[in-house]
């Protein structure tokens, strides 16, 4: 532990150690990314979801119990990278895949985004990058509907971050849309004395800040997509609970939460 | 009032500096090492930085073999050559509609910025009826191959800086979307805009408090300062 006697030095100017400060946390912070980023995918591969948590869960009597009974659920799971963007790519990821099988979901889904980007620029998104994420998300959705898109050609571009990115942009955006639109009611779920508009533009629409349950909402209902969340969490309930958004709605796709992430499951 | 500072923002990453350990070293090297990857590709450019320095610290090395080339294992989530256009393309775009249709206010030197797209100064004009009429300004703009997923490089150059109670006279603005809120969904031009509309809604020119200090010690790349926001008002 050499380091700890050096890292007492800059301590004593108190104001030029301060803005030392800033570069070292930052310096760090990109650190922690780059190990993140270099150890888990933007989107895994699937894994058999008991075998997975098992073995992660082993010493845990808590998490071990919800383990077998998300398992009796469901088979299988995929790990996405915490990145902030995790629950938009996860709910890009698992619906897209769906609806590589699942053609009558299709039409109804086209039909929704494809009007989605006016809907945008009549409430005032700048049009000119509005286009650009929105020609790139359409391009990966007719992709799928005219069936030109295998799940290792889904697969692989997920792990392309450029393309990966640009479809969360995009649902960031169709996000932010709705909660504006809609301000009045979801007004309620947010703190403090923040408009809408400064929520969107703090904690919706840029990249890597975490969703919460007013982002799954709200997106659930704009792409009128069911969404059944599992939460796996240290209560002491044996099972893991699930909430579907938009509550009562069919879900069309399930994911994982433990706290500060989404992953996606399979059911049986 | 805007401050640069250490103070919330700080506080934030206390618990991410806990788990990872000690700072490995202090005042000197930190500044070297982040300074040979500051402008214009700031901080990763993957390909260009996957095998040099301070990069390679990542701690999942893949297997003995594969050192320098090595993301062999996990599926690559580096930027591909796709992706290196994509920046330049949406540059592009946007130098187009500049020069096309540039607002009120704001021009640019579309020759000079197409030779290198990742450095762009745009000039800018005071608008007529606030304090700031008749004068001229330069912002200059800086993009890594991350844009615009990472925002840009943003500060007035030149030897006319502003005078206003958010922009320090080494050029760097206090104004969130160019850090924490900053969105793929804004431009050079919104950028530009928000600039304008935070000079135009000044009603007392003068340097932010505690600009000797801070101009004093700041980095050079204003993205490297953890700027404190908590005034909307101008």
């Amino acid at each position: 532990m050499g380091d700890a006697t050096r890292e007492a030095e800059p301590r004593v100017d108190g104001k030029d150690a301060q803005v030392n400060q800033d570069v070292l946390i930052m310096e760090q912070q990109r650190q922690i990314e780059e190990e993140i980023s270099d150890a888990i995918p933007l989107v895994g591969a699937k894994e058999d979801l008991l075998g997975t948590l098992e073995k992660e869960y082993i010493s845990d009597p808590i998490y071990s119990m919800k383990a077998k009974d998300l398992s009796s659920k469901y088979n299988s799971i995929r790990r996405t990278r915490p990145d902030g963007n995790c629950f938009f790519r996860a709910f890009a990821y698992a619906y897209f895949e769906r609806l590589l099988t699942c053609k009558d979901d299709y039409k109804g889904f086209y039909d929704i985004v494809s009007k989605s980007k006016d809907d945008l620029i009549e409430l005032g998104f700048p049009q000119f990058t509005l286009e650009d994420f929105y020609e790139t998300f359409m391009e990966v959705v007719e992709r799928i509907g005219s069936g030109d898109m295998t799940q290792d050609e889904l697969y692989e571009l997920f792990n392309n971050q450029g393309q990966s990115n640009y479809i969360v942009v995009y649902l960031r955006l169709i996000t932010s849309g709705k909660l504006q639109r809609d301000a009045d009611f979801y007004l309620n779920f947010i703190d403090g004395n923040r408009t809408m508009t400064a929520f969107c533009h703090q904690e919706v629409e840029p990249m890597f800040k975490e969703s919460d349950h007013i982002h799954i909402i709200a997106l659930s209902a704009a792409l009128n997509v069911g969404v059944r969340v599992r939460y796996m969490d240290r209560g002491d309930s044996a099972q893991v609970i699930a909430h579907d958004f938009p509550e009562g709605a069919t879900p069309a796709v399930h994911l994982l939460y433990r706290p500060g992430h989404y992953d996606i499951l399979y059911e049986q | 009032m805007y401050y640069h500072g250490t103070g919330a923002a700080m506080e934030q990453v206390t618990a991410l500096l806990a788990r990872a350990g000690p700072i490995g070293s202090s005042s000197s090297a930190p500044t070297s090492s982040s300074s040979s990857s500051s402008p214009p590709t700031s901080s990763s450019s993957a390909p260009a930085i996957a095998g040099t320095s301070a990069a390679s610290s990542n701690v999942s090395a893949p297997g003995p073999g594969t050192s320098s080339s090595g993301t062999v294992a996990v599926p690559t989530c580096k930027p591909s050559s796709q992706d290196a256009l994509r920046w330049e393309r949406r540059l592009q775009k946007e130098l187009m509609a500049f020069v096309t249709d540039p607002p009120p206010g704001l021009s640019i030197d579309a020759d000079a910025t197409s030779q290198n797209l990742q450095d762009w100064t745009v000039d800018l004009r005071g608008a007529d009826g606030t304090l700031y009429e008749g004068e001229n300004f330069q912002l200059n703009f800086k993009f890594n191959s991350k844009y615009p997923f990472d925002a840009p490089q943003v500060m007035f150059v030149g030897n006319h800086i502003p005078v206003h109670p958010h922009i320090y006279s080494n050029g760097h603005i206090c104004l969130s979307i160019l850090t924490e809120d900053w969105s793929p969904a804004h431009s050079v031009q919104s950028v530009c805009l928000s600039i304008m509309s935070m000079l135009s809604s000044c009603k007392d020119k003068k340097r932010p408090v505690d600009n000797s200090l801070y101009v004093k010690t700041c980095n050079k790349n204003p993205k490297k300062t953890k700027w404190w926001y908590h005034d909307d008002t101008v």
